[in-house]
């Protein structure tokens, strides 16, 4: 918060001034830019925020300002809010949770926007609450479809210690789009400038050396400074705190006031609450106002008064006693609450707090805990409830015990719901010692809920056990907490003991569970059967559960049940198609009810992925189309984000695959490090692509210092691109990393010792991935073996995925080629891969094909005219337009007169896949019978 | 700046410290290209005792490196993290002093003011750095890392575990402080701080390496309130420097 109005001239940012304009019309692959000023106070970054936007407004951007406060406790999107309502823009702020409050934040800024670029200027960033931060990353990752450039000043002072924006500075650093530009002090010569421009004539070295030395070069100092000098004031004093002390001194005594009181307001300060605090007659108040704006300490605007620079605050603070101060925030609070307009109850509860009324800020403060909520800001709400509590202490006069037990169970669940999970066991473990204490086994449930948030796995399977024995555990209670001790221990590993609760708590809920007790509790039991091989019998119970929730139609139950038996299918059966497609149809069943946005979105993303590794590629691109336009935030983004890269990385789209991976990163930068590998290994894949092994390895060494032991999938993938990186170096004639190579090998071990102890399921994925390494490895060794190649070819044979299969088919070739060894079979297996590589649009793998083919003059074209082609774009008009592309496929071989085991073999699918697909068919053609689909598909056709 | 801190390796100073390190790999190129540059710094070359300092911190990182690509740590996402996290400190401490900024922590202003002389040894100079770095940089760097991951700073934790890995390597890399210096060690300090409940529980790396990790809870307690935040780091601050201060001083030539 700077100073405003009469300003001096501006020294030594002429350059800063143009970077910044410039860094911020050079928008990233989203069509978004972000530049972060830092400096220390008085150094002149909020003039230059205000520069920057004066040159920027009306040459193709839409400005809008906002500032954070300093309260602390300020109320969740604070600054963005302000700018909005500076608008004359007033958002309504009820959403169904808080994605949709982000794309309703977003619209408004869309609109303000119009056909411009938006320049949003956020001052004094360092005091942004969580919310804010979160709707900046959102905006900046581009989920918000808003052209914005962000402007941001941070006070260097602020980023010490273990300020969250550090992390979130240094992984946006990493992007292009995004700069952070540091504002060093003025220099001598520029300090010499500055005092000769304000004193308005020629200074004596010596003088302005002097400023130069006691203002260390900051800007604001320096002013203030050089008005002394030009002033003939004699000034011995050297701290800033001093220079201003002085200088306050010579201020009326009601303009004292004035500054006193603005010292202590929460800016800017309205009029009318400024002449209930200082209460002194109108006349004489504005005269005391214009004095003290003639003096430089104030500036007013249309929203009311602030002081020209926050750090005359914080030197006012230490001055005024503290019962002055206290009287002070008692009367802004008793003005607040007369003036009208909707009560700001995080401002009031500030000054309450600090009036010495803790009784009368409590109202406030709950007020501002419940708007807070409102805004699923539970950082914020979780200070306001902290707060609550403080004031209710138990030593405090006149608390009402009651009212402290209540807030202690908010406390601690709005720590729990913001990943305060410390803080919300220790909230809990003081409820429980009330006298009015929820019973035991709620207690107990509460707690285990709160450590299986944290992570901590034994205790909270021990406090599920307490709350099953608990003596006032009730038939529902026990049903509860069965079902999630079951589903605790299916994570953990334990499928035998998590099937026995998940057995208990199924035939209790027959009676007395809720549909979302059922649904957990099938899930875990259908998994449980299905990891301890009985997949049919896990399938059925995870089915029953999905009928369950279709009758209750809630869409928290129906989303979870049709999640689990989608993450089922697709994940330890295999089933990969049948699996996406109870995706989509959980979407559909959802967004036919227009509710469960997240699960809509986390379903179309199981739908994506899948269909990306059974390899029909448009189809994926379509599902995360309308994944995308539910404007998923947080980590649902992030995963359709990198599911989205994945495919364009094999399309060769590499533009959009940049896009993607930036906003992905960006969203990382609020925290979340398990999707950092899926991460560096798409950024890997890219540049394998471009050529620029030297990008592949470091993105992969960076991921190897990251990674899990237990996450040996992950860990595969990454070795795998590591070693392809390697490989294709030595292909291209550059040198091979020995230390990284040799760092892969260790990696490789390390699998393969893990693969031993993984679940069959998982050790099946794992052996794919093991299978490329081998075969990778021989490329870099440059043993010219076509063996391992073949074999890796099989094992995703038999997975059933395309992409990989394809891949290892080209390098089979090239090397069996490059041995002139059984050439029928290498050429045989190129023109495959092709065929696969042009049906799926994987346009690099395509062309490395292409490039081999023409270095061993083979002809692909023979086999390139069976190839399969994509199905045609259908007509909007058609019939079949309603269909996917595989279900026309199967609809297509019904018409032939194919039974379900004739498709299913045909597609490479299961029979039951197949009859899944017809009930499809036949629900959106409205047909019953397999000869009227025929029919419409030949009238169609 | 009114006369350039470093000399005449002030422009290559300056533009190492343009670069922020993100991950384990480029903290120790970093490391590397300070050696280098530290090594130039007049009067004394080869034996400042912020090279020295740096030397033991590289040999430490290339190490935890090491332990990362070998898949030694539980949670390595926590520990990159902290690395880089913990890292930030040393050279943002660096950058504030090559700005004359007042902003330099004291742990280190202590150390950095003794780069010219008089002749330090190597050993209490070095472990004057891992002073300054455990003692006051790693309990925030701790609290920004569980901060970014969403997880909380639990005892027995994975992340706990790997924690006490790194203070293994930092034991394992000093080569002074072995046991028969360390009666010696806890006079001084206990005289110096008083904390003797803390201080008997162990050796000295053993008694930073609980401080630190205590310190972080407490922290993480106070994280958002800022005012105690800035309490505990004055605290830190001060205590750190007063016993970095100590380490300079000739009384602990006797440990060399």
């Amino acid at each position: 918060m700077a100073s405003q109005g009469d300003d001096g001239p501006l020294v030594g940012r002429t350059g800063t001034l143009a970077d910044l304009q410039s860094y911020l019309r050079d928008v990233g692959p989203g069509g978004t830019a972000a530049v972060f000023v830092t400096g220390e106070s008085g150094v002149g970054k909020s003039r230059l925020l205000r520069e920057t936007a004066d040159a920027l407004r009306g040459g193709g951007f839409a400005v809008l300002s906002g500032t954070c406060l300093d309260i602390g406790d300020a109320s969740p999107l604070h600054p963005v809010l302000q700018a909005l309502r500076r608008h004359d823009s007033a958002l309504a702020t009820v959403a169904d949770d808080a994605g949709a409050l982000l794309d309703r934040v977003s619209r408004e800024l869309r609109m303000i926007a119009g056909d411009q670029r938006l320049l949003l200027v956020l001052d004094d960033l360092q005091w942004a609450d969580r919310s804010t931060r979160q709707l900046l990353l959102y905006l900046l990752a581009g989920l918000g479809d808003v052209r914005v450039s962000v402007l941001a000043a941070i006070r260097a002072e602020a980023l010490h210690g273990t300020h969250p924006l550090r992390r979130v500075l240094a992984e946006l650093r990493r992007l292009r789009s995004v700069r952070v530009v540091d504002l060093a002090p003025l220099d001598r010569e520029q300090t010499r400038e500055l005092v000769s421009a304000i004193a308005a004539r020629d200074v004596a070295v010596e003088d302005a050396d002097r400023v130069y030395k006691r203002s260390g070069g900051n800007p604001f100092v320096v002013e203030e400074l050089a008005r002394d000098l030009r002033d003939g004031r004699v000034e011995l004093s050297d701290t800033l705190r001093e220079i201003f002390l002085a200088r306050i001194d010579e201020l009326p005594a009601n303009a004292h006031a004035v500054v006193n009181a603005l010292a202590a307001g929460v800016e800017p300060v309205e009029h009318p609450v400024l002449a209930r605090v200082v209460r002194l007659p109108e006349d004489e108040l504005l005269e005391a106002i214009r004095a003290a704006v003639a003096y430089r300490f104030v500036v007013g605007d249309g929203e009311g008064y602030r002081l020209r620079h926050r750090l005359v605050a914080e030197v006012l603070e230490q001055e005024v006693l503290p019962a002055e101060a206290a009287a002070l925030h008692r009367r802004y609070a008793e003005a607040l609450e007369v003036c009208p307009g909707d009560a700001d109850h995080a401002r009031l509860a500030h000054h309450w707090q600090r009036a010495g009324s803790p009784d009368r800020a409590l109202p406030s403060v709950i007020a501002a805990a419940h708007s807070a909520e409102s805004l699923y800001g539970f950082a914020e709400a979780h200070r306001h409830w902290t707060l609550a509590l403080r004031l209710t202490g138990d030593d405090v006069a006149g608390a009402d015990p009651i009212q402290r037990t209540e807030l202690l169970g908010h406390a601690a669940e709005s720590a729990h719901q913001c990943g305060e999970h410390l803080l919300a066991l220790a909230r809990l473990e003081e409820l429980a010692g009330r006298k009015d204490a929820p019973g035991e086994c709620e207690l107990h449930l509460r707690r285990a809920r709160y450590l299986a948030a944290a992570g901590r796995s034994e205790p909270a399977e021990r406090e599920y056990e307490l709350a099953l024995a608990a003596p006032d555990c009730t038939p529902q209670l026990r049903v509860t907490a069965a079902a999630f001790l079951a589903e605790l221990l299916l994570h953990l590993g334990r499928y035998a003991d998590a099937n026995q609760y998940a057995r208990d708590a199924l035939e209790l809920a027959a009676i007395n569970g809720s549909t979302a007790d059922l649904v957990r509790a099938s899930a875990a039991l259908g998994f449980s059967a299905a990891f301890r091989e009985d997949p049919d019998a896990g399938l059925a119970v995870i089915r029953q559960a999905v009928e369950i929730a279709e009758r209750s139609g809630h869409p928290d139950d129906l989303g979870v049940a049709y999640l689990h038996l989608a993450e089922l299918l697709t994940g330890p059966l295999n089933s990969i198609e049948e699996g996406v497609l109870v995706a989509r149809r959980g979407a559909d069943r959802l967004a036919s009810r227009g509710v469960g946005r997240t699960y809509q979105t986390r379903l179309l993303a199981i739908a994506g992925n899948g269909l990306f590794r059974i390899g029909q590629w448009a189809e994926a691109d379509s599902v995360l189309e309308e994944a995308m336009r539910h404007r998923p935030s947080g980590a649902d983004a992030v995963e359709l984000l990198l599911a989205r890269s994945r495919l364009w990385v094999g399309f060769g789209e590499v533009d959009n695959a940049r896009r993607d991976l930036d906003a992905a990163a960006t969203l990382l930068a609020g925290g979340g490090a398990r999707h950092v590998l899926p991460m560096l290994t798409l950024r890997a894949g890219l540049a394998m692509w471009q050529k620029e092994h030297a990008t592949a390895r470091a993105a992969v060494q960076r991921g190897l210092t990251e990674t899990r032991s237990d996450d040996l999938v992950l860990l595969g993938v990454l070795a795998w691109h590591g070693l392809r990186a390697e490989a294709e170096a030595r292909a291209a004639g550059s040198t091979v990393d020995p230390g990284a190579l040799r760092r892969l090998k260790t990696v490789v071990a390390r699998l393969e010792t893990g693969a031993g102890n993984a679940a069959p399921e998982v050790r099946a994925v794992i052996d794919g991935y093991l299978y490329l390494c081998a075969a990778e490895l021989s490329r870099v060794e440059d043993r010219q073996d076509p063996e391992p190649w073949a074999r890796a070819a099989a094992i995703w044979d038999r997975r059933e995925q395309p992409y990989p299969a394809a891949y290892s088919r080209l390098r089979h070739a090239e090397v069996a080629l490059a041995r002139r060894a059984r050439r029928t079979a290498a050429v045989a297996g190129l023109r495959q891969a092709y065929a696969t590589a042009i049906a799926m649009g994987a346009r690099p793998l395509a062309n490395e094909i292409k490039g081999v083919a023409q270095r061993f003059r083979v002809s692909l074209a023979e086999e390139a005219d069976t190839v399969p082609m994509p199905p045609p774009e259908p007509d909007p008009g058609d019939e079949l337009a309603v269909l996917t592309g595989r279900e026309r496929e199967v609809l297509a071989a019904v018409a032939e007169g194919l039974t379900n085991r004739e498709i299913g073999e045909l597609l490479f699918i299961s029979e039951r896949t197949v009859g899944v697909h017809l009930g499809h068919i036949f629900d959106k053609l409205q047909v019953r019978t397999r000869v009227q689909a025929s029919r419409v598909f030949l009238t169609a056709a | 700046m009114i006369q350039p801190i470093w000399g005449p390796v002030q422009s290559q100073m300056s533009a190492i410290l343009q670069e922020h390190p993100d991950d384990v790999p480029a903290v120790v190129d970093q490391l590397a290209k300070l050696q280098d540059v530290l090594c130039q710094v007049p009067p004394l070359l080869d034996g400042n005792p912020l090279a020295d300092f740096n030397r033991l911190y590289l040999t430490i990182t290339e190490n935890v490196l090491d332990r990362l690509y070998a898949g030694k740590f539980k949670d390595p996402a926590f520990l990159s993290r902290l690395d880089v996290e913990f890292a930030a400190r040393y050279f943002d401490a660096l950058r504030y002093w090559t700005e004359s900024s007042p902003a330099c922590p004291g742990a280190w202003a202590g150390l950095f003011s003794r780069i010219p002389g008089p002749d330090p040894r190597p050993l209490p100079s070095a472990v004057a750095g891992v002073n300054a770095h455990i003692n006051f940089d790693l309990p925030f760097a701790l609290v920004t890392t569980f901060d970014h991951l969403g997880t909380d700073p639990i005892d027995g934790s994975d992340q706990h575990h790997d924690y006490l890995q790194v203070n293994d390597i930092f034991a394992e890399e000093i080569p002074g402080l072995r046991r028969g210096y360390l009666d010696r060690w806890q006079l001084l300090i206990d005289t110096m701080n008083g904390d003797l409940d803390d201080w008997w529980q162990g050796e000295m790396v053993e008694y930073t390496r609980n401080v630190a990790w205590r310190n972080a809870q407490k922290i993480w307690a106070v994280r958002h309130e800022q005012i105690a935040l800035d309490r505990e780091r004055r605290r830190l601050d001060r205590t750190a420097s007063g016993l970095g201060k100590l380490l300079l001083s000739p009384f602990a030539e006797f440990l060399q």
